[in-house]
């Protein structure tokens, strides 16, 4: 019965959403005159000289979205936390190594990982990926480590200060446009020659802060999760 | 003017980023620095209020792009006066907060590290749902909004906290996937995320388009602002929810709701019959939350299920429309953030001691805890509209624009709701100081600081009922700002010209 | 409705795509019992939100909205860069949102060492 009913409401989401967008050419181009794309566009080549116009909406036309989603993350890992946290587990935990392939190839992945992860987010203004991107790649480092070793351990403290860091230099750098009289997260750095490593002014600093914290803020996740281990009643 | 109003978000982020760190040098820190930053932004609003009271709308550019290519932030009386509500409710929360966990391993330092961060960005993110001019920002907001409401909805580790905590993550999550579809129709066929200028283009919209957004706008906010029949997740997540927290969903996260609500209906859109549907589900919302309420036996469930009924209310005198009906509307949102929350307060303490929260466990306390009785007493009888408390004004405000309008129906609707609403108050009331004590429950006596909040709403209620002029003036201020679509666009995209 | 008047291959792949995704979640987070299944759903629902975001900022013949030294003279056209920017940020909320649905799964877990919602019922579903 409750299927039927579900069905129903799912057809009617259907209808009304195919007849929406069936009416929005895939691929046209729709905006005629002055629009926000060709504004960002412009505006990223001329004006923040940011080759990868992504990014640039990201850091900088959208950056208060970026820093509300740094936040995003940030409470997230707080409210994992907080809803898993637990003085002591009772009881003696199931857990084992993995073979030696794996334990060997983990270790020999790390470090490139890692490195390619801080590529990927410091070259996140010329090429495309970025800080979510490359602090993603580096927690699949410690994800693969935590994997291979059961009695990984991670350093909260380490965790803690990388994490409140980066988020301090992301609202700081914001700050600081607007005690410099500007208005909050405007650029105040020279901007450099476009396709330049250092170019951008403050866009490719706050990228690396968020990598960082992104980074750091899901191998806490991860870690907070995997210590939610299977205990025997002992 | 001291200040920008992009500090009233970048000054609490920058503290949370630093509250992990300051801990580390002395425990308490933990506890006091939100309460200091959220002290700073109330003295901050109240001077941006002042200030926008006499100039007229504050509109921030962040990072120098102007509307409509960049984010802003817009401070007038309307958006400013709900902003200084939440940081002021929010202040009193931290107070009644401070040191409120006393058992279990609640005092130990993370979950009171998490608890502080979780319910200072939750306020901070509120601020920023009234505050922002642009829609996807807005979503943004309204997502830091649910995960702290999810966190802390599950703090408490020995109630059902995870499974209210799960439905309204569950219900969330499809709200801001109805959001999110709408954002993408406006984007697609306007090309702008701005709210202003979504305003003067709306026009231009296709019906089909304009249609469809608003019906998923009105899905997605009426979620967060406890509109039938979306508010199921409510009760159970106010109930479950540490008291200081469930005084904070009242007081602040669901006015934020409200206001997406309102934006989008007296900024975003004018499609016709969006009044009369307000009204409409107001009437529904509230009839079916005060026969809820009239019937529950726990204590947080029946309060909860009032303040939905409350919020119906709000919604019916918001779709009166014109001056009369937003004032009232803006009047019983200040009255029942400041009196649910008191009564959300108080009543916590009556059932300290009570695992399940009955409210037949409430029998005869007034002997026991006369003050905190006296308080929730004053609340009750505040709430359902008795003269001369803050509530009465309100209700009076209610029923005139109704008046003015000519819609008899429902003055008659509203009050005979209320009549519900004033036997179930009564009902609670009676039992405090009428029934003899069944229970051998202990009681606990409120903390200094506990107690302190609760007298200072208290004395607010007095004061409003006594002499409802200290707060009508911004009111009337504030209704009058929201209606003036006009200036509220040319206020935000004049920016634009003057810079390109 | 006017179906069949404008649509191509393309259209039909990508809308179609990223609505049967959604319509597939919905059902998953409605009509399943075990708590992973339904959050397995708003995954899902997710996933075609944000394909269906990104679909609506393709341009025809467009490329990426880099300007590397290839492309940086000979101004090609390019694809809406803002729907990626907004499908960025809306992944990072979906992450942030099942992380903490997932704690509150281990919890429940913990509790009632069950993940099946009918037999997790101390409030009213």
């Amino acid at each position: 019965m409750k299927k039927v009913i579900v069905l129903i409401l799912l057809a009617v989401v259907a209808y009304y959403l195919v007849d929406v967008f069936s009416q929005i050419k895939f691929g046209e181009n729709r905006f005629q005159g002055e629009n926000v794309r060709d504004f960002y566009l412009d505006k990223s080549k001329n004006d923040l000289h940011v080759s990868n116009s992504v990014t640039s909406i990201v850091v900088n036309f959208r950056g208060f979205d970026t820093l509300g989603e740094v936040t995003v993350l940030f409470l997230a890992a707080t409210a994992l936390g907080s809803v898993l946290y637990r003085r002591k587990a009772h009881g003696e935990a199931v857990l084992f190594n993995a073979s030696t392939i794996v334990r060997s190839g983990a270790h020999l992945l790390f470090a490139p990982i890692l490195l390619l992860g801080a590529y990927v987010f410091i070259h996140g203004h010329l090429s495309p990926g970025g800080g979510f991107q490359g602090g993603t790649i580096i927690a699949t480092g410690f994800l693969l480590m935590l994997l291979a070793y059961h009695d990984y351990k991670v350093s909260h403290g380490v965790l803690t200060w990388v994490e409140s860091l980066a988020g301090l230099t992301f609202a700081s750098l914001g700050l600081t446009g607007l005690i410099l009289g500007k208005t909050f997260l405007e650029n105040f750095l020279p901007i450099g020659t476009i396709n330049d490593l250092f170019s951008g002014g403050i866009i490719p600093i706050i990228y690396i802060a968020v990598g960082f914290k992104v980074g750091a803020e899901l191998t806490g996740v991860l870690y907070t999760m995997l210590n939610e281990k299977e205990y025997k009643k002992s | 003017m001291v200040g920008s109003p992009v500090q009233l978000i970048a000054i609490p982020l920058f503290a949370a980023f630093l509250i992990p760190l300051l801990g580390k040098a002395w425990k308490e820190l933990v506890r006091i620095t939100p309460g200091v930053v959220i002290l700073y932004l109330l003295y901050l609003s109240v001077d941006l209020l002042n200030y926008t009271i006499e100039h007229g709308r504050v509109v921030e550019v962040i990072a120098g792009w102007t509307p409509p290519w960049g984010i802003d932030l817009v401070f007038s009386p309307f958006s400013g006066f709900l902003a200084t509500l939440m940081l002021f409710m929010g202040l009193l929360v931290w107070i009644y907060s401070y040191r409120y966990q006393t058992f279990e391993d609640y005092d130990d330092y993370e979950p009171t590290l998490k608890y502080y961060l979780l319910l200072m960005m939750m306020i901070t993110a509120s601020v920023g749902v009234v505050l922002t001019g642009d829609i996807f920002n807005l979503f943004v907001f309204i997502e830091i909004l649910g995960i702290t409401a999810y966190g802390l909805t599950a703090y408490y580790r020995h109630r059902d906290g995870a499974e209210a905590s799960f439905k309204y993550l569950f219900i969330g999550s499809l709200s801001s996937t109805f959001l999110l579809l709408a954002i993408m129709i406006i984007y697609s066929q306007l090309g702008t995320l701005n709210m202003a200028d979504i305003a003067v283009k709306a026009h231009e919209l296709k019906p089909v388009y304009k249609i469809t957004a608003l019906v998923l706008f009105l899905v997605a906010f009426g979620i967060e602002a406890e509109m039938f029949p979306l508010n199921g997740w409510a009760p159970d997540a106010y109930s479950q929810a540490p008291a200081p927290v469930g005084a904070a969903f009242a007081g602040i996260v669901v006015k934020a709701g409200l206001y997406t609500v309102i934006r989008l209906i007296y900024t975003l859109f004018e499609v016709g019959g969006t009044y009369e549907y307000l009204i409409v589900m107001g009437l529904i919302t509230m009839f079916f939350a005060e026969f809820a309420a009239f019937s529950q036996t726990k204590l947080k469930r029946m309060l909860a299920y009032s303040s939905i009924g409350q919020m119906g209310l709000v919604l019916v005198a918001f779709g009166i429309g014109k001056e009369e009906g937003v004032y009232a509307a803006l009047f019983l949102m200040f009255n029942h953030a400041i009196i649910k929350s008191l009564l959300f307060m108080s009543g916590s303490y009556l059932v300290y001691k009570s695992k399940n929260k009955y409210i037949s466990e409430l029998n005869g306390v007034g002997k026991m805890m006369p003050v905190t009785s006296f308080l929730f007493a004053l609340g009750a009888f505040a709430i359902v509209g008795f003269p001369p408390f803050a509530g009465f004004w309100s209700k009076l405000a209610v029923l005139t624009a109704a008046a003015d309008s000519g819609m008899l129906l429902i003055i008659a609707l509203i009050l005979s709701i209320s009549l519900i609403e004033v036997i179930y108050y009564l009902r609670v009331v009676n039992r405090i100081y009428f029934v003899k004590r069944d229970t051998d429950l202990g009681i606990t006596k409120p903390t200094p600081q506990a107690m302190f909040s609760m007298l200072v709403l208290g004395a607010i209620i007095l004061i409003v009922g006594f002499y409802p002029d200290v707060i009508t003036g911004v009111l009337h201020k504030a209704s009058a700002t929201l209606l003036d679509k006009g200036s509220y666009i040319n206020d935000v995209l004049s920016l634009s010209q003057t810079i390109n | 409705m006017s179906l069949g008047s404008n649509l191509d291959l393309l259209t039909v792949t990508f809308y179609g795509t990223a609505i049967a995704l959604i319509l597939i979640g919905l059902y998953a987070a409605l009509v399943k019992r075990s708590l992973i299944k339904i959050l397995i759903g708003l995954s899902i629902v997710d996933s075609g939100i944000n394909l269906l975001l990104v679909s609506i900022g393709y341009l025809k013949g467009g490329t990426a909205p880099i300007f590397s030294p290839a492309v940086i003279d000979k101004n090609p056209a390019m694809v809406d860069p803002v729907p990626q920017a907004l499908v960025l940020t809306a992944i990072v909320i979906g992450f942030a949102v099942t992380a903490v649905a997932l704690a509150l799964v281990i919890r429940l877990y913990r509790h009632h060492k069950t993940v099946n919602i009918d037999e997790i019922k101390n409030l009213k579903w």
